[in-house]
């Protein structure tokens, strides 16, 4: 299974300044790195995974970034690639950036997704568990596991399916925060909020819902939406910042007609 | 009640629909701004526009209430938006090397805190050279040609418009957007009138200072 | 094999009577635990995929004390999320003959009748009950104009039941398990430990009773007890290397508990995708599917004549071989999944195959796009396309794809008996994992079902058994078992880090890979066989002595995990082939060249292999030896027939 393109006097000669850093506590920095004939029809991930072989040959510790699924589903790939999010393509995660979108004797700046809701851990490598605990505030339907009514009980209407379906695509990985000149979550809440909100399913806890998972937002340490869009410009699936406008319509309402909690009697 | 307004203010979409909504009523503030300035055009004598000038004075207490919620929404979108603005950059603790544009971004949608400071000083420029002026004698009409007529007074209010212009251009379809008014339909037309909007509100104030220097109050169409 | 081990209890527990009445039957049967009591139960769930996010959610759900380890940084990141195609259910929505029993009886042919029938009837019981609990979670699976429910149909099968949500079926699921799991995190139910990666079961006299796990972050080596252990941690096909499975996706969890005592059931049933983006490179790191739906419209050929490096627009029909539509007139491009893959290799064995190293065929929607338009073309396929371009650079609408087999799934696991539980006591094994449910060969959609079966429904009843059969006294971690394993632990990673050789754990595993690929994938022979357990072992042995690993045990050192798991790939690489090895038949995705029809056919062997191999670990490092035991299976309601598709 190998052979094939790469061969060596052809590939592309590349310059790196990769981002660096211990853990949590170093304040990190970057350093450059050379490579030379790297395939044009490589993913970006497998040019730093042939940058990791050539600095474990050398006795130097290999980049840290995550990545897994490595076909633009699971969310884990971040990078900031010469100052944007996942590269220089739309709709495209960095794991499905390939090398033939940048040229000969290019200069690379990687940089880890910088906000201080996701701490760099280490290198490229940052905590986005902040995401999880904004979705454990109520990103869902409470509907234990059990013997609910037949799926097709409650029709949806086709455009709702489908809306909810295109802010229901996000990977979770955390370039609109990335991208965003102020470091805030909006795109990723909104497209959770507007997910629920647009389905039969979600009315319950549609209120709840939003106030709850804005206000663990804000904990977070998220800036504020300054309507820049440059989240969306960055996300790999191209959720659109309508989610955003619809959230922050679902919070306004929510806000103004929300009942005042443990109002209502508790009766057995 | 007053903790669930406070809730609702301390949250990030609570300040920003605060912003927009008290930036919504700046701008309708604006447009009668600029339309009564307008009567300045009348005619070559001023006296129209004191007249205007005039009527606002005789309405009393009720100027001073309207001069008093002119400050409160000022105060509330500088005070929301520099809060805004600290926290933003707190957010990003580290820097980026060059946080590069992926395609969205305007120049007005970037710069809304520095527009919208360098407003803050026209304004309070603007204060002291109007609202606190003493236009007893002359009347209005002549301390605005005068103070126009110099080229450093017409160059801070027309660069200053500018930047209102700048800032308005990202205004409305963001207050829009913030209000969660935004609908695929409208969307378009939202962004064309914002802007058309924006632009129009400071290029007619900008006209004073163009005019005024050009013709100090002698109207050629008078 | 030299040891005379104990024999361990094969006791599959499969209920008897009607299969229709079995799973009913068994939960009546099955011991309950009082809801007062289930919070004094804790339950360790490792692994945040379609089965241990379901499993977490609903045990917790119940009332049991949950723990979640998560290697990665958030449990929505599990590679169930990558599953593209759809989830089948027998709900018969498009009234076109549907019902428990086809989904059931398709499932086992499917499987090439190598599952056992009580399993895989109740998992087509339980699929109408996933899609509704999916619904109700707020999954927009695609509908119709009238708001309910669109289905379409995928391989072997004649009916229209699989619900999907675009091309991203799995992901809308696990986001559905993922919330519902994070519902319980915030409600303090379920506490969750993420980038943590377990690296061995405790046992307390014989039952599992925790594990030891290293924070992936900062390398500490940590301790988790509690009254019952779920590996869901998914397949092994990364024992290849290149596979369409996410990087993270090892064997390590249920390779450990084997070696502690769990026995690994049909190692070799691996599952080779047809249609899978071919690789380019050296450098290549995974391989990407291709959705099977391309099969509906797209015609796979290579051209009659060898070596021949024309492009394919100047390839005239009568000098292309549409391969598949010539040997399988009835079925065509639409036979299942083990046969397309088996073909295609054919072709390029034969020096027939296209791309720069000969080692693609070409999928054409030539004919496709002349019928129906490019428009409705790009309306079906469109996103498929454009990942395809992405990746390939190649425009499907104007060349052909060219596609290749690829790694896909593994049938094989850890062997579990009808209450998933493996042969340790308390250690419940669900999804991918084990070895249950799909035979010798998974159909098209029914992973998704068989994952989300496991967690949801299946464990939530028989876990109960566990806990009100058997007496179990207070452990903590503080028990010398725990002190002991992870003695063991440290001393492996300390071993790995101190090997100071020259070649990295990544060129270890590729190299493996090619062997398994060479010599234990689409197609295996006793020669083939023999030469891969030489190569293996050799390998294995330059591993230990040869391994490079920069950096200390207490960081964050990606080698180090790599360098883990590739070193127990070592291992499971050699039961694979044993497995391989003694299998002389073919079925499903198990092809022994020794064993085929005279057309070239799987050729399988009822009367001697009927049944499902159960390895049991017996020797450890120079001595490393298996046992295999057999559990037989019996088909009550499904004739054993060979499955034709001219």
């Amino acid at each position: 299974m190998s052979g094939g393109h790469d061969t060596h006097s052809h590939g592309l000669n590349l310059t790196l300044h990769v981002w660096r850093q211990k853990n949590a506590q170093d304040t990190g920095h970057f350093e450059t790195y050379s490579l030379h004939g790297i395939s044009e029809h490589c993913s970006f991930l497998e040019m730093l995974d042939q940058l990791n072989e050539q600095l474990l040959k050398e006795g130097r510790e290999p980049v840290a970034f995550d990545h897994d699924c490595r076909e633009g589903i699971c969310g884990s790939c971040s990078l900031v690639i010469n100052g944007r999010a996942h590269g220089p393509d739309r709709e495209t995660a960095t794991c499905q950036l390939h090398m033939r979108r940048f040229h000969d004797g290019e200069t690379i700046y990687i940089e880890p997704f910088r906000a201080k809701a996701f701490p760099v851990q280490r290198d490229l490598v940052c905590d986005r568990s902040a995401f999880d605990r904004i979705i454990a505030a109520g990103g869902f339907v409470s509907a234990s596991t059990g013997s609910p009514q037949d799926a097709n009980a409650l029709p949806v209407p086709k455009e709702a399916a489908d809306l909810a379906m295109d802010a229901a695509q996000c990977i979770g990985c955390g370039a609109c925060v990335a991208a965003c000149p102020n470091a805030a979550a909006m795109l990723f809440v909104g497209a959770k909020v507007s997910h629920l909100a647009l389905l039969p399913q979600g009315q319950p806890e549609r209120k709840k819902r939003v106030l709850a998972m804005v206000e663990q937002m804000d904990k977070e340490g998220f800036g504020n939406c300054g309507n820049i869009y440059e989240c969306e410009a960055a996300c790999p699936k191209g959720i659109s910042v309508e989610n955003i406008a619809r959230m922050n319509r679902e919070y306004l309402g929510a806000s103004l007609t929300a009942r005042p909690q443990g109002e209502a009697k508790a009766g057995f | 009640m007053l903790s669930r307004f406070g809730a609702f203010l301390r949250s990030s979409i609570g300040k920003k629909s605060l912003m927009a909504f008290t930036g919504l009523l700046l701008i309708l503030f604006l447009i009668a701004h600029v339309a009564g300035n307008l009567s300045l055009y009348a005619d070559g004598t001023g006296e129209q526009f004191n007249a205007y000038a005039a009527k606002l004075e005789a309405l009393g207490p009720l100027k001073l209430a309207a001069e008093l919620g002119l400050v409160i929404l000022f105060g509330a979108h500088i005070a929301l938006g520099m809060r805004t603005y600290l926290e933003n950059r707190e957010a990003r603790p580290v820097r980026y090397k060059d946080l590069a544009p992926k395609g969205n971004r305007t120049l007005a949608s970037m710069t809304m805190p520095v527009t919208g400071i360098v407003i803050l000083v026209f304004l309070v420029i603007h204060i002291i050279d109007f609202r606190l002026a003493d236009f007893s004698k002359q009347g209005l009409a002549a301390l605005v040609i005068e103070r126009l007529s110099h080229p450093l007074g017409a160059g801070i209010y027309f660069i200053s418009m500018g930047f209102l212009g700048v800032h308005l251009w990202h205004a409305f379809q963001s207050l829009v957007q913030t209000l969660g008014f935004r609908h695929p339909a409208y969307l378009p037309a939202v962004k064309t009138a914002g802007m058309v909007l924006g632009v129009l509100i400071a290029a007619l104030f900008a006209t004073f200072p163009v005019l005024c220097l050009m013709f100090k109050g002698q109207w050629p169409w008078n | 094999m030299s040891t005379t081990p104990t024999a361990p209890k094969l006791d599959s527990k499969c209920p008897t009577g009607p299969v229709s009445e079995r799973w009913d039957k068994h939960r009546f049967e099955l011991k309950l635990v009082n809801p007062a009591n289930k919070r004094k139960f804790h339950v360790l769930v490792v692994g945040t995929g379609l089965a241990g996010a379901s499993a977490a959610a609903s045990l917790a759900e119940l009332g049991y004390k949950v723990s979640v380890l998560c290697i990665h940084d958030s449990p929505r990141r599990a590679h169930s999320i990558a599953a593209q195609g759809g989830i089948n259910a027998a709900k018969n929505y498009p009234n076109d003959g549907d019902s428990v029993r086809r989904l059931f009886y398709d499932t086992v042919k499917g499987g090439d009748y190598r599952a056992r029938e009580s399993n895989v009837y109740r998992l087509a019981q339980v699929s109408n009950s996933i899609i509704d609990q999916c619904v109700a979670q707020g999954v927009p699976f695609a509908r119709e104009y009238g708001g309910l429910l669109d289905n379409r149909s995928f391989g072997g099968a004649q009916v229209s039941r699989t619900f999907y949500a675009r091309g991203q079926t799995g992901q809308q699921l696990l986001l559905g398990a993922y919330q519902a799991l994070m519902r319980q995190v915030g409600l303090g139910k379920v506490a969750l430990y993420p980038r943590r990666e377990m690296l061995d079961v405790v046992t307390v006299d014989g039952i599992a009773r925790g594990v030891i796990a290293r924070e992936l972050v900062t390398g500490a080596v940590e301790r988790f007890a509690a009254d019952a252990v779920l590996l869901c941690t998914g397949g092994y096909g990364n024992v290849f290397f290149l596979s369409t499975n996410a990087k993270f996706s090892n064997a390590t969890a249920i390779w450990r508990a084997h070696k502690r005592g769990a026995l690994f059931g049909n190692p070799c049933f691996t599952q080779i995708h047809p249609t899978c983006i071919p690789v380019s490179g050296s450098y290549q790191s995974k391989l990407t599917l291709m959705s099977e739906s391309l099969r509906n419209d797209g015609r796979v050929w290579v051209p009659k004549a060898k070596g021949d490096h024309r492009s394919p627009d100047q390839i005239p029909d009568a000098e292309r071989d549409y391969y598949l539509e010539r040997i399988y007139p009835s079925f065509g491009n639409l036979v299942p999944r083990d046969i397309a893959s088996r073909r295609a290799k054919e072709m390029a064995d034969a020096g027939r195959g296209v791309g720069d190293n000969g080692m693609a065929v070409y999928l054409d929607f030539r004919d496709a796009i002349g019928r129906d338009g490019a428009p409705r073309i790009a309306e079906k396929y469109g996103n498929l396309f454009q990942m395809y371009e992405r990746i390939t650079a190649d425009d499907p609408y104007k060349v052909p794809m060219r596609i290749y087999p690829a790694v896909h799934y593994t049938m094989g696991g850890l062997w579990v008996d009808y209450n998933l539980e493996s042969t340790i006591p308390g250690l419940f094994v669900l999804g991918e994992a084990n070895f249950s449910d799909h035979g010798a060969n998974r159909l098209g959609a029914s992973a998704l079902m068989q994952g989300l079966a496991d967690g949801y429904y299946v464990i939530p009843a028989t876990i109960g058994s566990h806990f009100a059969g058997r007496k179990l006294g207070a452990v903590t971690t503080d028990h010398e078992a725990f002190k002991t394993t992870e003695a063991a632990v440290r001393a492996r990673l300390d071993q790995l880090l101190s090997i100071d050789g020259k070649r990295s754990s990544d060129d270890f595993h590729r190299e493996l890979g090619l062997v398994m690929w060479n010599h234990c994938g689409m197609a295996r022979s006793e020669k083939g066989l023999k030469t891969a357990l030489t190569k293996i072992r050799a390998l294995r042995d330059e591993f230990w002595h040869d391994l490079r690993v920069l950096g200390t045990g207490e960081e964050l050192n990606r080698e180090l995990e790599k360098a883990g798991r590739v070193a127990d790939f070592m291992e499971l690489a050699e039961l694979m082939v044993l497995d391989a090895e003694q299998r002389r038949e073919s079925c499903g995705g198990h092809f022994r060249e020794e064993s085929q029809t005279e057309e070239g056919e799987a050729l399988r062997d009822d009367a001697n292999y009927c049944y499902v191999g159960a390895w049991q670990h017996t020797g450890e490092g120079a001595n490393l030896s298996w046992t295999m035991h057999k559990e037989a299976l019996t088909f009550e309601e499904v004739k054993l027939t060979q499955r034709s598709y001219k």
